[in-house]
C-alpha cells in the first residue's frame, strides 16, 4: 500500500475552516444530485419530478374550472403557481428530512458521513440543496406547462424581478431551514418514519395558501399560516410574476385584513414578513437540529436502523 | 518527534441506555489504554459491549460516565480533531450509495475528508488497486458482492490515512476467501507504516489471535483480562503440558514422575497404548514446571530405550481462556438468547447491552486464582 504517508503532525487535526465546510457542502450536494436525480432511470425521474407536479396542477385546474364554470382565470394562475412552487417544498423540506432516513436506513451511510470531519448539518444542507434543485426543475416545467398549455402566460414586462429574486432567495432559505427542522425530528424517530416528512409537508400545503387563500380557513389556522414563511414566499413570487392577482394572505374574511385593515400586504410589508418569519424559522431550526443531534448522539440514534 | 499520547485512553467509561423496564448497561466502567502502533483486539461474545466502546471512541455515541481520549483528544469535546485522524469500518452491513460508481463514492468521501479534488482521485485509485477492486471501479455499488462491498468499505476507511482505524467485526458475514482477503489487507496496511494503530472487535477467536498484538476479553460491559494472546493463555495454564507418543515405555507413565521438573506424568486419556503392527505405542501426558524440564525427560527416555514417535505441546485456545475467565462459552450466550452482534441492525440502540449491569461477572476458579495470586496490575486486569 504505497503512497500513504504516515504523519503524527498535530496540524493534521486542525480544519481548513470555510474551505473545508464549502467542500463538504458541495460534496453532499453532489451526492444528493447523483442519488436523487435518478438519471439511471430517466422515466422514473421524469415521472416523479416533472409529471407529478404537472398532473397535480392539471387536476386542480380542471376542478377549479368545473366549480367556477371557467370564470376564475386569476385563480387558475394562483393554483398553478402554488403547485409549481410546492415542488421546491417537496424537494427541500421533505427531501432533506428523507435524506436522513435514506442514509440511515437504506444506504447505511449516515454514520460514515457523521464521523467524517464535515459538519453533519452542512452535509445535510448540501443534500437539501440538491433536492431543491431537482424540485426547481419540476417547478419550472409546471410553470412552462401553465403558460403554454393552460393559458396563463407570464408577461416579462410586468414581472417584478427584484421582488421575485428577493422572495425566491428568502423562500429557499426558509424551505431548507424547515427541512433541517424536520430532519431534526426524524433523527429522533426509532420506528418507521418514512411518511413523516410527506405528512407534514401535506399539512403545510393546506396552511400556506398554496392552492386556496388563507381566508377560507378558520382564524386560528390562518394565524399558523401567517407565521410560516412559505405563505409570504408564495405571496411574493405570485405577485412578482402576476401583479394584481389574487392574494393568499389578505382579502375579505382573512385574518390579515381583520388585523391590519388592508386588502393585501404591500410589497415592503410582504418582504419584511418574509424576512422576519424566515429568520425565526431558521433560528428555530438551527437550535432544534443542534439539540436533536446531541440527543441522537446521546441515545445512540445516529446509526440505528428500524429495519423498515 | 514529540511524545505521542496514547492512541486510546479510557477511564471508567460507562454507558447506560434508558430502557424499560430498567436501564441497560452496555459498558460498566472500562479502563483501556492502547499504545500508538498497536494492533489491539476486543474479544467478546455478542452483546459484550465491544461495539458500544467503538461507537464512543469514534464519536458516534456519548458515554454516560468516564472519559475517553483518542490520541489525546477528548471524544466529547474534540470530535472534529479525532475525526480527521481516525476512521471506522464495520462488517455485517450492506452500506453504500447503490447508484454511485465505486470510484465515485470513494471520491466523494475523500472530499468529506478534505482532500483536494485531484488528490482525492489519486488516493481513490491507489486504494482501489490496493484492495483489488480495479475491475469493479466503474461498477455501481449496488452491483458489488458482499465481499467486494466490504473491500470498498475498507478503501473508504483508509482514505484519510488514519492514525487509528477502528474495525468492528470487519469480516462478519464474509465467506472464507473474502474474510482472508480483508485480513490480509488490514495486516498489510498496518504493517506498511510504523505507528499505525488498529482496534479490532471480533468474536472470531482465530481472527483476533492471528492479527492482534494484544487483546482484551470483554464480557457484559467489563474488561475481564488484557494481554497478549500468549499471556492470556499462560494465565490459565501456567504449567507446560506436553503429549508424547513413545514406541514403548517400560514401567508406565508413573515412572517419569520422579524426573526433575516433572510435576505429573499420566497416560494420555486418548488411549494408553495403540496397536502399531507388532509393536505397541504409548501416549503420555507430561505436566512440567516449565519447558526447560523437557530436555532431561527426553534424555531419560533415551536412556531407557524409549523412542519418541511424536511430541506436541498442548496450549489452551482463546476460547478456553474465555471460558476459564468468564465461566461460560460464546455459544452459551447464543443459547441464552443473548443480544445480536452488538445490536447491528437493531432498532433498540442498546447494542452491546446486558440485562443486569450491576452484577459483577460470576467468579470462576480462574478469576479467583488470579486475584489470589497476583495484584491487579501484574495480571493485566483493569483496575476497578
Amino acid at each position: 500500500m504505497t503512497g500513504l504517508t504516515p504523519s503524527f503532525d498535530l496540524g493534521r487535526t486542525e480544519g481548513r475552516g470555510l474551505r473545508e465546510t464549502f467542500r463538504g457542502y458541495l460534496t453532499a450536494a453532489r451526492i444528493g444530485w447523483a442519488v436523487e436525480a435518478n438519471w439511471a432511470d430517466p422515466i422514473l425521474f421524469f415521472t416523479y419530478s416533472v409529471a407529478k407536479p404537472i398532473a397535480a396542477a392539471l387536476i386542480l385546474v380542471v376542478m377549479l374550472d368545473i366549480v367556477s364554470g371557467g370564470q376564475a382565470p386569476a385563480y387558475r394562475r394562483y393554483v398553478v403557481t402554488g403547485v409549481a412552487l410546492w415542488s421546491f417544498v417537496q424537494g427541500g423540506f421533505a427531501g432533506l428530512a428523507m435524506s436522513v432516513l435514506e442514509d440511515r436506513e437504506r444506504y447505511r451511510m449516515l454514520k460514515y458521513v457523521y464521523v467524517s470531519p464535515t459538519t453533519f448539518a452542512v452535509a445535510l444542507l448540501g443534500r437539501g440543496t440538491a433536492r431543491v434543485a431537482i424540485g426547481g426543475m419540476g417547478a419550472l416545467t409546471t410553470l412552462a406547462f401553465g403558460a403554454l398549455v393552460l393559458g396563463m402566460p407570464v408577461d416579462p414586462a410586468r414581472v417584478d424581478v427584484l421582488l421575485f429574486v428577493a422572495s425566491m432567495a428568502l423562500g429557499l432559505v426558509a424551505i431548507i431551514a424547515l427541512g433541517l427542522g424536520m430532519a431534526a425530528v426524524v433523527l429522533q424517530t426509532r420506528q418507521d418514519s418514512w411518511s413523516y416528512p410527506e405528512a407534514v409537508a401535506g399539512a403545510m400545503f393546506l396552511l400556506v395558501g398554496a392552492v386556496f387563500p388563507l381566508a377560507v380557513l378558520p382564524g386560528p389556522v390562518q394565524a399558523i399560516g401567517l407565521v410560516l414563511p412559505l405563505t409570504w414566499w408564495m405571496e411574493g413570487v405570485r405577485r412578482s410574476l402576476f401583479p394584481g392577482g389574487v392574494s393568499a394572505v389578505g382579502g375579505p374574511g382573512s385574518l390579515f385584513t381583520e388585523l391590519t385593515g388592508r386588502e393585501a400586504p404591500d410589497t415592503p410589508a410582504l418582504l419584511l414578513a418574509l424576512l422576519g418569519t424566515t429568520l425565526l424559522v431558521t433560528l428555530a431550526a438551527a437550535v432544534a437540529f443542534r439539540v436533536s443531534e446531541h440527543r441522537a448522539k446521546d441515545r445512540g440514534l445516529i446509526d440505528q436502523t428500524s429495519g423498515s | 518527534m514529540p511524545s505521542i499520547p496514547l492512541a486510546i485512553d479510557t477511564r471508567g467509561i460507562e454507558r447506560v441506555y434508558k430502557a424499560k423496564p430498567r436501564p441497560i448497561t452496555a459498558l460498566a466502567g472500562v479502563d483501556l489504554r492502547v499504545e500508538p502502533g498497536e494492533f489491539f483486539g476486543l474479544l467478546g461474545p455478542n452483546g459484550a459491549g465491544k461495539t458500544t466502546l467503538i461507537k464512543i471512541l469514534t464519536t458516534l455515541l456519548l458515554p454516560t460516565a468516564g472519559t475517553a481520549h483518542v490520541f489525546g483528544f477528548d471524544v466529547e469535546r474534540e470530535t472534529k480533531r479525532i475525526r480527521r485522524i481516525m476512521n471506522i469500518v464495520s462488517g455485517g452491513e450492506q452500506s453504500g450509495y447503490g447508484l454511485l460508481l465505486v470510484r465515485e463514492q470513494l471520491w466523494m468521501f475523500s472530499q468529506f475528508y478534505g482532500l483536494g479534488a485531484r488528490e482525492g482521485w489519486r488516493r481513490v485509485d491507489e486504494l482501489i488497486e490496493a484492495v483489488g477492486l480495479q475491475d469493479q471501479r466503474l461498477q455501481k455499488v449496488s452491483s458489488l458482492s458482499t465481499g467486494q462491498r466490504q473491500k470498498m468499505n475498507m478503501a473508504r476507511g483508509l482514505l484519510n490515512d488514519p492514525w487509528i482505524l477502528f474495525l468492528d467485526e470487519p469480516t462478519l458475514g464474509l465467506d472464507v476467501s473474502a474474510a482472508r482477503a480483508v485480513r490480509t489487507l488490514i495486516r498489510e496496511w498496518k504493517g506498511a507504516v510504523v505507528g499505525r494503530t488498529v482496534l479490532l472487535t471480533s468474536h472470531y477467536m482465530a481472527e483476533v489471535e492471528e492479527l492482534c498484538d494484544r487483546l482484551a476479553i470483554v464480557d457484559r460491559g467489563r474488561i475481564v483480562a488484557i494481554g497478549t494472546p500468549a499471556d492470556l493463555k499462560r494465565r490459565i495454564q501456567r504449567d507446560s503440558i506436553f503429549r508424547l507418543e513413545l514406541d514403548r515405555l517400560d514401567g508406565g507413565a508413573s515412572s517419569l514422575s520422579g524426573l526433575p521438573g516433572v510435576l505429573k506424568a499420566v497416560t494420555a486419556s486418548d488411549g494408553s497404548s495403540t496397536s502399531g503392527g507388532a509393536r505397541q505405542r504409548t501416549a503420555v501426558k507430561l505436566v512440567l514446571a516449565d519447558d526447560n524440564a523437557l530436555g532431561p525427560v527426553v534424555t531419560a527416555l533415551g536412556q531407557r530405550g524409549s523412542q519418541i514417535v511424536s511430541l506436541e505441546k498442548s496450549e489452551p485456545t482463546l476460547e478456553e481462556v474465555f471460558v476459564q475467565l468468564v465461566g461460560r462459552s460464546f455459544a452459551d450466550d447464543s443459547e441464552d438468547g443473548g443480544s445480536d452482534t452488538d445490536g447491528r441492525g437493531s432498532s433498540s440502540g442498546t447494542d452491546g447491552a446486558m440485562a443486569d449491569p450491576s452484577a459483577p461477572p460470576p467468579p470462576t476458579a480462574a478469576t479467583e486464582r488470579m486475584t489470589e495470586d497476583a495484584p491487579l496490575a501484574a495480571t493485566g486486569l483493569p483496575e476497578r
